[in-house]
């Protein structure tokens, strides 16, 4: 609205506009790439600080990052393998529950924290220009690192509670599946974080959407006892959750060798979901800055 | 629009342009205006769509157009709520303008208490991570810390977490890590002004040092002798319109007079030294003289 009250002259000014860039505007794909990887010191320091003054307030301090997780198995044991005596017919029901439950808790927490980064980060948003694309990884990662203690659990638990596994060469497959799970977080992290910048009502929703995707990943029964329609059971086995948790059951568990199909599948999807995230979310970087 | 003089060029390279800037706020007012239906499900639905009766449109600052050459010292002065933090803000990219852009030759960096950190992490993390967030290599950090922390002034508060510093301590942080890079285009919000006496000398020190390196220097203060000192050129704004652009003194005497009007009461002598002032101010239009590209962004 120009004040018509008093018109002002206007003066013509040519201005070189050569060495000027617009502030704020988004850069070419691969250079925000390059920019990101500039600011890889940024995202490693902020992971690794949060991760460890999430604990210094108690006693036993970092120490906790890894009892955590060994009470939260032993609870499983205590309920279901001495008190009720399920197993829901599968083999080593308590191994089988603490590998789907810990798997399950790293992917969602990167996914949520991931999705939540912008918006919890605003403030270091508004007070510094830098590639947005780090808020998501740096949570991820962040969950990541919390995941070193949670796998090694995992790995104490499946050892010491009965029936009691045996260490194998096979075990080393853990990582890499591992490896592959991560890259499809961080894609979904990226599509979530976009869209939850601009319309925040979905934070709310994610709780049950992750909840519901546990459901669907076999966490703690088995799709061969409940699923008998072949054409529903392969597409629930393309799901990249419980791909990754069946990889790590029949190694840790069955000493068995996993099939390929479930590599080739995660894979894929680990790729696409990074590519489109990432794409999805460079489109939107301008966007994030908000007043 | 009235007199159209000839075109003039503006020489060399300038530091910061905003080529017909404007910004727009929608926010939700709790008064009760207009027609709001009494059925709530209707009112859900209006809310939904985002179409609400209380939501208010304010406009925080008109169409505004500037070339800032290097070298400059720009004072922004004028009352509370009429644009000034806003026109900052735009110009260092905190807010996006809803009209216009603002080009600048350098990723400008803005000296306040806005620059928030991360609460749970303590004092010497957080100058790590603002110092990474601001694009330094971690050689620089180190050589630069005992730097900070003196400025800052927290001592051993350095070690604690940030959630537990006052609203003194932290914004003296702020400020400290803000003005450890060397920024070619500084800007200096006045709001930054507590703290307590030991403080504001170092500051203030600081802030004439990094003048004197700057390209160029934007100021917001409510101390017209400050704006006067500091500056080579002052805007005044009011209501988010821009009225006078130009020397200090004569700026600074014009929007002395009006405030002194306006407290004694008289609002119409007050409206026309104003519009005295408005009457002279020439709006300036940018033609952009462009011989190959320009650059998308920074490569910082």
């Amino acid at each position: 609205m120009v004040d018509d009250a008093v018109e002002a002259p206007v003066q013509a000014l040519s201005v070189d506009m050569r060495n000027l860039g617009r502030v704020g505007a988004r850069p070419r794909f691969l250079e925000y790439l390059v920019q990101l990887w500039d600011f890889r010191g940024f995202i490693a320091y902020d992971a690794r600080a949060r991760v460890l003054s999430g604990t210094r307030r108690d006693r036993l301090g970092s120490a906790w990052l890894l009892l955590n997780p060994v009470f939260n198995g032993l609870t499983y044991y205590l309920i279901f393998g001495v008190l009720l005596h399920t197993s829901a017919g599968i083999d080593d029901f308590i191994g089988y529950l603490v590998v789907g439950l810990f798997i399950f808790q790293y992917c969602a927490g990167a996914i949520s924290e991931g999705a939540r980064s912008i918006s919890s980060g605003r403030s270091v948003v508004q007070a510094f220009s830098f590639p947005r694309a780090a808020l998501p990884i740096g949570a991820n990662l962040r969950e990541a690192l919390r995941a070193v203690p949670l796998v090694i659990a995992m790995l104490l638990l499946v050892i010491l509670l009965p029936p009691g596994e045996h260490i194998g060469l096979k075990w080393l497959l853990v990582i890499p599946a591992l490896l592959l799970i991560s890259p499809f977080n961080l894609g979904v992290s990226f599509i979530l974080a976009r869209i939850i910048s601009a319309v925040g009502d979905v934070a709310h929703l994610l709780p049950f959407a992750i909840r519901a995707w546990m459901y669907g990943s076999a966490v703690f029964y088995s799709f061969d006892r409940f699923v008998t329609h072949p054409q529903l059971l392969q597409l629930l086995r393309m799901n990249p959750l419980f791909n990754v948790i069946d990889i790590v059951r029949s190694v840790l568990l069955y000493n068995r060798l996993p099939e390929w199909q479930s590599w080739a599948g995660l894979g894929m999807f680990a790729f696409g979901a990074l590519v489109i995230g990432l794409v999805f979310f460079w489109q939107g970087e301008e966007g994030y800055v908000r007043g | 629009m009235s007199v159209a003089e000839e075109t003039i060029f503006v020489e060399g390279s300038p530091c910061v342009v905003l080529d017909a800037v404007g910004k727009r706020f929608t926010v939700r007012s709790s008064e009760q205006s207009g027609w709001v239906s009494r059925n709530p499900l209707k009112r859900m639905a209006r809310r939904i769509v985002g179409r609400q009766a209380r939501a208010v449109t304010v406009q925080a600052l008109n169409l505004t157009s500037l070339v800032v050459e290097r070298g400059e010292s720009i004072g922004i002065i004028g009352r509370n709520g009429s644009g000034k933090s806003t026109m900052m803000k735009l110009i260092c990219g905190q807010q996006k303008p809803s009209a216009g852009a603002v080009y600048a030759s350098s990723t400008p960096i803005m000296l306040g208490v806005n620059a928030a950190l991360v609460p749970e992490l303590s004092g010497d993390q957080n100058i790590v991570l603002g110092c990474l967030a601001m694009g330094l290599e971690r050689a620089a950090i180190e050589a630069k810390f005992s730097e900070i922390v003196e400025l800052s002034g927290l001592e051993k508060s350095i070690h604690l977490p940030m959630k537990g510093y006052s609203s003194g301590m932290s914004s003296r942080l702020r400020f400290a890590i803000a003005a450890a890079v060397e920024p070619e285009i500084l800007l200096v919000d006045e709001a930054l002004n507590t703290g307590d006496a030991q403080f504001l000398d170092r500051s203030r020190m600081k802030m004439d040092e990094l003048r004197a390196n700057a390209g160029c220097v934007f100021i917001v203060s409510h101390s017209l002798e400050t704006i006067v000192d500091m500056s080579t050129r002052v805007l005044w704004l009011d209501y988010g319109d821009l009225v006078m652009d130009g020397d200090p003194q004569e700026v600074t005497a014009a929007y002395r007079q009006f405030t002194a009007h306006l407290s004694k009461g008289n609002n119409v002598s007050a409206q026309k030294i104003k519009d005295r002032a408005r009457e002279q101010l020439v709006t300036a239009q940018l033609m952009p003289r462009v011989t190959g590209r320009r650059k998308e962004g920074f490569t910082s």
